[in-house]
């Protein structure tokens, strides 16, 4: 009974830590920060699955937990490639921009 | 209860408070730093040290079952993970930051990287000493 009152109250101190966390995704002034703090978000909720599981006795959810742990992974790595690629593409439009002004300055000035 | 129920409660508890402490100082060191570079160390605290106690209490509360078993399989995949999602987020910060040296030294090749330390330490030490406010946040 007793560890029934720890998990409940390790529970409710997770979901407090969980805000800050989020406030830091909202305001972070760079796309870095927003993914740093939904993978530290991924963490914590990673603890809390852990313990649904012990305090419910389903041993199911511990494989929930292990899939969660992949799929936030999974998650970082795509976004981190996905936003590389977006940069790219935005220097590349803005170089071919430049490229064009340029070129039709010489024209008109030749 | 018995003393060895007794024993496996205070163990626990003290894995599992020493656990919800590091995530403490993992909230406080991503609203104290002031660049991505210097929070990811914060962050990389807590996916490492911060999940390993409170799944090492979790492990102790279960005893020896399967379920233990599998959240010990949960620290090792982080263990892997938690650096190479990092190292990637560093890269992508690296790759789209414009104004980068302002917030650190960009070394562009390795050798100078190497022969650095052996000549400038003390004049780094120096520039240290002399900037006593401003050289730990900007680093």
């Amino acid at each position: 009974m007793i560890y029934h009152y720890i998990y409940i109250a390790v529970l409710i101190i997770l979901a407090l830590m969980l805000f800050p966390c989020l406030l830091r995704a909202i305001k972070g002034p760079r796309i870095a920060d927003r993914l740093v703090s939904v993978n530290m978000m991924g963490t914590m909720v990673m603890v809390m699955i852990a313990i649904l599981a012990l305090l419910l006795d389903e041993g199911y959810l511990v494989d929930v937990c292990l899939v969660y742990a992949m799929i936030s992974f999974l998650a970082v790595v795509v976004l981190t490639k996905v936003y590389i690629g977006i940069y790219e593409e935005k220097r590349q439009a803005t170089d071919d921009q430049k490229s064009t002004e340029e070129g039709g300055m010489s024209d008109g000035n030749f | 209860m018995g003393i060895f129920d007794w024993i496996r409660l205070i163990l626990g508890c003290s894995f599992i408070i020493c656990g919800l402490v590091i995530f403490f100082t993992e909230i406080f060191g991503v609203f104290h730093f002031q660049y991505v570079l210097n929070r990811m160390h914060a962050t990389a605290m807590g996916d490492t040290l911060g999940i390993a106690s409170c799944m090492l209490g979790l492990v102790i509360f279960s005893g020896f079952n399967m379920t233990s078993v599998k959240l010990l399989l949960i620290v090792v995949f982080l263990w892997f993970a938690s650096p190479v999602s990092s190292h990637v987020l560093a890269r992508l910060e690296v790759a789209t930051n414009e104004n980068l040296e302002s917030h650190c030294k960009v070394y562009t090749d390795l050798e100078t990287l190497e022969k650095e330390p052996a000549d400038t330490t003390a004049v780094s030490a120096s520039e240290t000493a002399q900037q006593p406010g401003t050289g730990g946040k900007e680093l």
